[in-house]
């Protein structure tokens, strides 16, 4: 099998996850519009980087800009290596900025419902 | 014959930190000033998590205390009072620092520019008369207005102030998402982006040993440039 192939069926999983992801995100509500477009030129680009690998690679060598091998198994895995911490870093981005914002809210309720039990009607004049 | 009051209720909004020495002296000042005015006030002190008596002081002094259990930082203690002052419905809010470098005058003087309503949002600025504020200190609230106005458009001569009142509209509409001292430049994109109308007054900043020794670091500056900049580049890619 070729290697281009292999690189491909490895982090086409991955690129689909996000694309997923993305989609379910948005129409959820949980992110922009902007922020939905975003996501899926990166995921879209990323794919089309790989699926283009072959002829990126040709075209830079045919016209003298690379003299590197061509795509090796190393290469495969750690390219794929990359694309996957991509993935799990963008997920882990999206939930930490979800918790925070409900931390910050719940801390915020807390602090004000904490004091009500209190001096509520001290200092007013 | 009891004087006339103003309709207006407004919260006095005091975000504090390990600020034992000087609280009840500066909620003392507001007591003395809003007191003799025609207004309706509630002072509200937000304890964001000190270590000393700062709450317990504020408490001693009569006034309304929310206590965060741990430190937020001064963005954060500041939506938690204007927060308390929107779901009880005041009409209006003031913020002002806790280490005692505003005269309470000047929170009336606001108050009332207020009470004429054609601002949103009023910030009481210090350097339109900045004697006694040291060069680099200027040099820094100026710097941070200029990259303000860069990053987000907003032209003001002192968008470090602690200084702020708030209309009912900007109560109700004012959110921001970062809860260190960079909140100050960010409150002000996100007024211009809910279209309030933004105004400066000059007002007289004292500077004592102790609001000099409290004040930001002039490094400090460079942590709220870094993450005003993450901040403009994560809504240029999107929430």
């Amino acid at each position: 099998m070729s290697r281009y192939l292999i690189l491909l069926l490895l982090n086409t999983p991955f690129i689909l996850a996000g694309l997923l992801n993305a989609l379910v995100n948005y129409k959820l509500k949980k992110v922009s519009s902007r922020k939905f477009v975003y996501q899926l030129s990166m995921w879209i680009i990323i794919f089309a980087g790989l699926a283009l690998v072959k002829p990126i690679y040709q075209f830079l060598f045919s016209n003298h800009l690379t003299q590197t091998e061509p795509l090796s198994l190393f290469d495969v895995a750690e390219i794929t290596g990359i694309v996957a911490v991509i993935f799990i870093s963008s997920r882990s981005r999206s939930k930490i900025e979800v918790l925070e914002r409900r931390i910050q809210d719940l801390h915020q309720e807390l602090s004000i419902r904490l004091s009500e039990g209190g001096s509520d009607e001290s200092g007013k004049k | 014959m009891a004087a006339k009051r103003n309709s207006a209720r407004i919260a006095i909004v005091i975000p504090a930190y390990n600020e034992a020495e000087s609280i009840a002296q500066v909620i003392r000042e507001v007591q003395h000033v809003f007191g003799s005015s025609a207004y309706t006030y509630t002072i509200v002190v937000v304890d964001d998590g000190s270590k000393d008596a700062t709450a317990q002081l504020a408490l001693d002094a009569g006034v309304h205390v929310i206590r965060h259990i741990i430190n937020i930082g001064s963005g954060g203690a500041t939506a938690t009072g204007l927060s308390y002052a929107q779901q009880h419905g005041y009409t209006m809010a003031a913020t002002l620092d806790a280490d005692g470098q505003h005269h309470a005058e000047d929170v009336l003087k606001g108050v009332r520019l207020m009470g004429k309503g054609k601002h949103d949002l009023l910030i009481g600025s210090r350097l339109v008369v900045n004697a006694g504020m040291s060069r680099t200190k200027r040099l820094g609230n100026k710097g941070l207005s200029f990259i303000t106005y860069l990053l987000f458009g907003v032209n003001t001569t002192d968008s470090q102030s602690g200084l702020r009142i708030f209309s009912t509209r900007a109560l109700d509409k004012l959110k921001w998402k970062t809860s260190g001292y960079e909140f100050c430049s960010e409150m002000l994109w996100r007024a211009k982006q809910q279209k309030l109308d933004i105004g400066e007054y000059p007002v007289q900043a004292i500077y004592t040993d102790y609001s000099k020794a409290k004040g930001q670091n002039n490094w400090n500056a460079f942590n709220i440039v870094k993450s005003l900049v993450r901040r403009r580049i994560v809504e240029i890619i999107g929430e």
